[in-house]
Formats: structure tokens, C-alpha cells, sequence
């Protein structure tokens, strides 16, 4: 599988990304993400740069969505209210400010004057609550990203103001990504369930061919609202599954840009004159659920033994060749709650040893641990397996294709899966979910109302040094039960030819275009 | 013409078990098709309602005869994952593996003719084992080792061809063409060698009929009994493998066009398997069973062509 086809959703399986060894990104002409900036004479006009992807976008709809490549494209056709830039800060994009109320309760933006929608229809107000609103329909797969919204009122044509039912400290960062992107009232309302395949945005591309399962050739948005952007003529995605061919394309020139690199490859790309390497962190996590519902794992001393037999360093030395950090915590470095959570201990058998006895099972137990068929994840579940050897714990692995993997851990169908997250930029979105009772990923079935509580609180709470106690708390609680065994931080690796300028690297691994020139 | 009528109708019950095939084995995978398509973090509700309105709730008979009723008005439904008319994006995919083949095919025949007749008439001999060897190699390399290779060659080092990539012939035919040429030639190699042996084998035994005997004898030369008499008596077999040869590359050309990138209609299958959008894969399987039917056909049509002994309608169908 794939990939073939694979798809990769939202998250991604070991295999998908890494690294952090020597890096550059490549140029210049950063930072023009934040506002209109206009093109200085140096930067070329024109041209088309190609950019491969791994899969296919399933559904250019952000409504509808749940794949990463799409997210990728996205960058082109839909712009957001709010957006990351390069440090990973939120910073205006088609919001120019917003209000805060005290309680924080209620958002209010202040958008761009002037700006239209590719289909010449206007963004405005009107626009941010129809797709808001939109947004929380049952149907779409954003809702439980915005379950916190009460109510969207149009102000005045240029002001909205969106209430929520309680305070909700990821909320703007939830903007940064699809829930925040707009899209055209007028062809949601031509094109109906066909929407996604006649995306219409106000984005600095504009989608106009596509071959299924090959291409999608987008073309300069002409009354772009950043001024002097987007720099190119064209953008060409390239679906090319298979990441070595993708570095072939690379080499022989008929892609720019690829969005998953070979980290085998990277050092000897180190001095390559035409081709650079982009090997930053990332905001996503790998890691393994355990089954707390069902024997052995409802016992937290045996995943804890599990936890403490494993060589983090060495998987992200072999596994990655480097290029990702080991941790223990679902963190970004990037992100505020980064912190001492992260650490964790070398593999220490006689403690493990002591675990098991504690757990009942001094002679060691084993346990069948799923894993997706990429050859990064049959590496990983074959380092775990060995690792667990010395401590008398021994791993069946399982390899079950994606589709029916992410199928098994939802209902619960599993001892411990291989299943990580390619993360978002607040430490909520990386966490809640995964651990409070119920959560739409706690596939461990995990509950602890401690935890339930703390983070609870630390979604209402505004104050990010008492969000970080919040989750310091919970970490702790977290990472002595281990209903989730955090292995590592990927890094986003991409290949870059030297010929692109004002590519810029932002911590979601999401490609920006309008910034590209060639 | 009656034996044309005759086989289509008994074309029908055999592709209609082929869809009943189909739908339970997709419908037995593990993987309910709402989950995946909704992903990791989709909450519980939403896959319920996804479930209901693709109407996966629904007995798997009623389900089918849904599906069938649509089928049998034209309708091969959309696809659960962007909405796409099937049909539209089997139109869009059959005819890329459709030239993909018939360049293949070509390709191959191109090779394994010339090489199976200096083989079969300089048996023993120094080219003869050249052939072989060629041959042999042919079938022992895997071919996405091979492509791998020619990429690395002929895109990578020295960029006459792209590594990959697709372009529809009528919009570029010359960028169509040269991005074809290397998934041609990296399937080619194995089926010619597959060719070239039947083709040497069948020629072998033809050769050492009395009717060729008797044309020596009549002092034709070696070039004349071989081309006029033998060959054509030789393609009998090569014929029939020919036709499996185009049935089976029809379907499984997914290693080539996952390799070279190519939206090719093994790849659709597959994809779509993966994405559990069975509406497509049902679809695609259903074209490409009535595709193994007409190939079948016409193999058998091609038959009476070369040997008129061969009554198509008689004896074989019986």
C-alpha cells in the first residue's frame, strides 16, 4: 500500500517524514507570508515550478478533507484568516487584526478590504460565516475543530465576530489551518457535492487542470490581493508515490520541489551544487497505542516496562538516519509545553525486570504490535521487537494495510498499534484527543479523570505559562501510566532545487507558493 | 455472426458472477470504507453518518441490486472519495494503459519476432544462445528493477527521457511519446522474452513437419519456408499468449504506472481498493472483465485468420 495510495491521511506513518541533520532551506525572499509585500526587482516573474507529492489529494474541499496532501495544495487555491509563519507564530493573513474580549469568549476579525474570491465574487463577512458555519455541519470532517463555536455574526461587511461557548485557547491556531481556510459562497452553492473538484478561493493559485492520479496544474491568480504575489506563472503538482523516484525527478529536472525526501539520501546531497535539502522539525510525533481496555496493557506496569525497553536514539538514528529527535512527549520543540516532559530514560532491563514482577508477569509476556507496511514501519516494529527481547517481552508483529490499521485501533481491535500524528501548532491539538476519555483518537481507551480535568482546563485557560503547568501535570500522569508510547518527533524533509528562490520553511510542512519564484 | 452472438450471451452469466465476485470481496475487507475515508481523527457521529448516506447500513443484497440496477442503466455510480462519475475516470484511465499496452505489446513483438526466428533456425548456434540468453534474462529481471535502471540511465544521467510523468497524447503527442517510451520498454523486455521462447519452441516443431521437409525438397529457400510456410503455421500459440498477454497488461501494468507515475487503469483499481471506494473498483473490474471477453474473442476470431483449418463456431465451441 502504499501509498499507493495510500493514503496518507492527516497523519502519517513512520515512514512519511524526518530528520533534522544539517539542513538549509534554500533562499532568500522569506518572509513575505505575513502581509503584502511587494516584489522587489530582484525576485523573477513568471515561470512554473513543479512540486511532487506522495498521493493524490483525495478532496480539495476543506471541508470534506482528511489527507496531508491536501493541506499541501490547499496553500495554492484557499487562504486562511489567520496563518503561520516561519517561527510557527500566528500572524494576520485574511484577517488584518483581531480582538480578543477579556473573557475570552468572542473573536472578533477585522478582514482585508477588497479582496475576491477567484470566481470574482466578494470575501467579506457574509463569507466567513457561511463557511464557518459550514465548517461545523455535521457532515464535515472540521466540526469537532470548531465544537467550541457558539454562534458567527457579520458585523459590518469587513467585521465578524465569532462567540464560543467557553474559552478555547487552540482556536486560532485551529484558523491557521482548513477550519480557517474560505472558500467561495457562490460556487459551494453552484457546485454543491461537486465543490471539491471546481475548488474556488481567494488563494494565489488557481486550479486549472487536473489528471487524476498525475496532475494538478494551477495558474497565477492575476488580481492576487498581496500585492506583487504570487511571482510565478504556474504551479505544477506532480503525484509521484514513490519517494526515490521522486529524488529522480529532482535530479533529472522535471520537479522542483519534492514534499517527502529519502533520509538515507540526505548526506549526500550535503555539497550537491544543484539540489538542497530542507531538514527542519516538524510538529508531528510517531509513537505506539496500547491497548489499556484489554490484557496485557490494562495493566499500566506492563506498558511501562514496554516504555522503559526502548532505545529512542538509536530508532531515530537508524530508523531516520537522523533526521527527527527522540522524546516522550507529543510536543514540538517549537511548542510552548516543550519542555522537561520530553525526557526520558535509557532502556534499563533490571528495571523493566522489576515492572513485570509489579505487573504479574515476572517471566515477561508478549503481545502482537500492528504496523503499516512501508518499509520505514517493518524497520521500526523490527527494532522495537528486538529491544524488548533482553527483558523476556516478546512483539508478534503484525503488518496490516493503512485502511484497515486506523479501522483496527479505532474499535479497539489491537494490543498495540504503530500510529503517529504529523501534528498541529498548539500542544492541544496534540494531546487532547489522544488522551482524554472518549477522545476522537484515544484509540488506547485511555481514562483518567486527572488527566480529563487538566486538560480540560488547559483548553479554557488564555495564560500559556499556566497552560504549560496544565500540561507539565498531565505529562507527568501520562508518562508514568504510558497508555501511549511517544518515540520521536518527525522532521519535514523536503528536496529543493537551487534554482527556486523565497521557499519558506513553516513548521506545519505545509509548501507556501505565492512567496516561490524561478 | 451467430458464433459472435453466442459467445457474447455467454459472456453475460460469467460477468455478472464477476460482479458478485467483486462486490463480496470488497465488502469483506477489513476496513469499514467510512472510516477510511474519514481518517483518524474523524469522531464516531461522523462516520455514522457517512455510513448511512453511502448506505452501508443496508443488507449487502440490497446493496448489490442497487449497484446493478444503476449497471444496467448506464449508471456506474460515483466515487465515494471525490464524487467523480465512475465512468468519467475509467474514460479518463483505460485509454492510458490502453496505448501503455499497445505500445508494450508492440514493442514486444518487435523484439521476440526477429529473435525467435534467428533462434529457431540457427538452433544451436552461437546467435541462438545470444537469444536465449537474452531471453532468459528477460524473464528472471524483475521489471521495476529494470525500470528503476533505465530511469537511472536514461532520465537520471542522461536525461533524454523524463523519469517520469504523464501527458495526454492529444494535448502533447511528442511529450506523450517520450514519456512513454521508458514504461514501454521496462514492461516490454519480459513479455518479449516470454514471446520470443514460444514463438522459437513452436517454430522448432513446425520446422520439422514433412510439408517443410517437402518444401526444401522443392528447393524453395530457407528464407521462403520460414516466412511463407512455417511462421504462419508457428503463430498459433504465440497468438494465444498474445491475447492473455494483452488481457493481463490491461489490468496489471499497476508496478509500471505506480513506478513511471503513470494514471493508468491498474493503478485507479488498486488506489481505489486501498481507499475503499468500492463503487470504483466494481466499476473498473466490471470494464475490465468485458475487456478479457473481447480480447478472448478476438483471439479466437485471429485464429481462422492464420489457419483456415481453425472453424471458429465449430469443433471448439462445440
Amino acid at each position: 500500500m502504499k501509498k499507493p495510495l495510500q493514503l496518507s491521511f492527516t497523519f502519517l506513518l513512520a515512514g512519511a517524514l524526518i530528520a533534522s541533520a544539517g539542513c538549509s532551506s534554500s533562499n532568500s525572499a522569506d518572509t513575505s507570508k505575513s502581509d503584502a509585500k511587494p516584489a522587489t526587482n530582484a525576485v523573477k516573474q513568471g515561470g512554473t515550478v513543479n512540486i511532487s507529492l506522495d498521493a493524490d489529494p483525495p478532496k480539495l474541499d476543506p471541508s470534506f478533507s482528511t489527507a496531508l496532501v491536501d493541506r499541501m495544495v490547499f496553500q495554492s487555491i484557499y487562504d486562511k484568516l489567520v496563518d503561520l509563519d516561519d517561527k510557527g507564530n500566528i500572524v494576520p493573513m485574511l484577517a488584518d487584526k483581531w480582538d480578543v474580549s477579556p473573557d475570552q469568549k468572542s473573536y472578533t476579525f477585522h478582514l482585508h478590504p477588497g479582496v475576491k474570491f477567484t470566481d470574482g465574487t466578494d470575501f467579506n463577512a457574509d463569507a466567513v460565516k457561511f463557511n464557518i458555519e459550514r465548517y461545523m455541519d455535521k457532515a464535515s470532517t472540521r466540526r469537532n475543530e470548531l465544537q467550541a463555536v457558539d454562534k458567527v455574526s457579520v458585523v459590518d461587511p469587513s467585521t465578524v465576530k465569532i462567540d464560543l461557548k467557553q474559552p478555547f485557547a487552540p482556536f486560532l491556531s485551529v484558523l491557521t489551518d482548513r477550519a480557517g481556510m474560505m472558500v467561495s459562497p457562490a460556487a459551494v452553492k453552484q457546485y454543491g457535492d461537486d465543490f471539491l473538484n471546481h475548488p474556488v478561493g481567494t488563494g494565489p493559485f488557481v486550479l486549472k487542470d487536473r489528471v487524476k492520479g498525475s496532475t494538478l496544474t494551477l495558474e497565477k491568480n492575476p488580481n492576487y490581493w498581496k500585492e506583487g504575489l504570487p511571482h510565478l506563472d504556474k504551479v505544477v503538482y506532480k503525484i509521484i508515490n514513490d519517494s526515490n523516484q521522486a529524488l529522480n525527478n529532482l535530479k533529472s529536472g522535471q520537479v522542483d520541489i519534492t514534499n517527502v525526501f529519502p533520509t538515507k539520501e540526505i548526506p549526500n546531497f550535503a555539497n550537491d551544487p544543484k539540489i538542497s535539502v530542507v531538514n527542519q522539525a516538524g510538529q508531528g510525533f510517531q509513537g505506539m497505542h496500547l491497548n489499556a481496555s484489554k490484557a496485557p496493557f490494562d495493566n499500566a506496569a506492563l506498558r511501562s516496562a514496554v516504555d522503559l525497553m526502548i532505545d529512542r536514539d538509536a530508532i531515530v538514528k537508524v530508523v531516520l538516519n537522523g533526521a527527527g529527535t527522540a522524546g516522550h512527549s507529543p510536543f514540538a520543540p517549537t511548542q510552548f509545553a516543550f519542555g522537561d516532559t520530553d525526557k526520558f530514560e535509557r532502556p534499563n532491563v533490571d528495571k523493566a525486570k522489576e515492572l513485570l514482577k509489579q505487573g504479574g508477569k515476572p517471566d515477561g509476556f508478549s503481545f502482537t504490535l500492528k504496523i503499516g507496511t512501508t518499509p520505514t514501519n517493518q524497520q521500526l516494529g523490527q527494532m522495537i521487537q528486538n529491544m524488548l527481547k533482553p527483558a523476556g517481552i516478546t512483539v508478534n508483529l503484525e503488518k496490516v494495510e493503512f485502511g484497515t490499521l486506523i479501522d483496527q485501533a479505532k474499535n479497539g481491535n489491537y494490543e498495540a498499534v504503530q500510529l503517529g500524528w504529523s501534528g498541529r501548532p498548539d500542544p492541544d491539538q496534540n494531546l487532547y484527543d489522544w488522551d482524554v476519555t472518549d477522545g476522537t483518537q484515544n484509540y488506547s481507551r485511555y481514562s483518567n479523570k486527572d488527566v480529563d480535568t487538566l486538560l480540560q482546563s488547559a483548553r479554557v485557560e488564555g495564560d500559556n505559562n499556566k497552560r504549560k503547568e496544565l500540561y507539565d501535570k498531565a505529562m507527568q500522569i501520562l508518562n508514568t501510566e504510558n497508555p501511549y508510547l511517544y518515540l520521536y518527533h518527525s522532521n519535514n524533509v523536503f528536496g529543493l532545487s537551487k534554482e527556486v528562490q523565497g521557499f519558506v520553511y513553516v513548521p506545519d510542512g505545509l509548501i507556501r507558493t505565492a512567496t516561490l519564484s524561478k | 455472426m451467430a458464433f459472435l452472438v453466442r459467445r457474447l450471451l455467454l459472456a453475460v452469466p460469467v460477468i455478472f458472477l464477476v460482479t458478485i465476485l467483486v462486490f463480496s470481496l470488497m465488502h469483506m475487507l477489513p476496513g469499514d470504507p467510512a472510516t477510511v475515508i474519514l481518517g483518524q481523527e474523524a469522531p464516531p457521529e461522523a462516520v455514522a453518518a457517512l455510513r448511512e448516506q453511502l448506505g452501508l447500513n443496508d443488507p449487502i443484497v440490497m446493496q448489490y441490486l442497487h449497484w446493478l440496477g444503476g449497471v444496467l442503466h448506464g449508471d456506474l455510480g460515483h466515487s465515494l472519495v471525490d464524487n467523480s462519475p465512475v465512468s468519467d475516470l475509467i474514460a479518463q484511465r483505460l485509454p492510458v494503459t490502453v496505448e501503455l499496452t499497445i505500445g508494450t505489446f508492440l514493442i514486444a513483438l518487435i523484439i521476440a519476432i526477429p529473435a525467435g526466428i534467428i533462434s529457431a533456425t540457427r538452433q544451436g548456434k552461437f546467435s541462438d544462445y545470444v537469444a536465449s540468453i537474452l531471453a532468459m534474462s528477460g524473464m528472471s529481471i524483475p521489471s521495476f528493477w529494470f525500470a528503476m535502471m533505465l530511469i537511472v540511465l536514461f532520465a537520471v544521467k542522461l536525461g533524454w527521457f523524463p523519469a517520469s510523468g504523464y501527458t495526454p497524447f492529444f494535448e502533447n503527442p511528442a511529450a506523450n511519446i517520450t514519456a512513454m517510451i521508458l514504461p514501454m520498454f521496462a514492461t516490454a523486455l519480459r513479455e518479449a522474452a516470454v514471446l520470443m521462447r514460444m514463438l522459437r519452441s513452436s517454430l522448432l516443431e513446425v520446422m520439422s513437419a514433412d510439408y517443410i521437409r517437402t518444401a526444401y525438397s522443392k528447393g524453395q529457400r530457407e528464407r521462403v519456408v520460414v516466412l511463407r510456410h512455417a511462421f504462419k503455421n508457428a503463430l498459433v500459440p504465440v497468438v494465444t499468449t498474445s491475447g492473455l498477454m494483452v488481457a493481463g497488461l490491461l489490468g496489471g501494468l499497476v508496478i509500471t504506472e505506480s513506478i513511471f507515475s503513470i494514471p493508468g487503469f491498474g493503478k485507479l483499481i488498486v488506489d481505489s481498493i486501498y481507499q475503499r471506494d468500492f463503487v470504483t473498483v466494481q466499476g473498473a473490474v466490471l470494464v475490465s472483465a468485458l475487456l478479457v471477453v473481447v480480447i478472448n474473442l478476438a483471439v479466437d476470431l485471429t485464429y481462422s485468420l492464420i489457419d483456415p483449418r481453425i472453424k471458429v463456431g465449430k469443433g471448439a465451441e462445440g
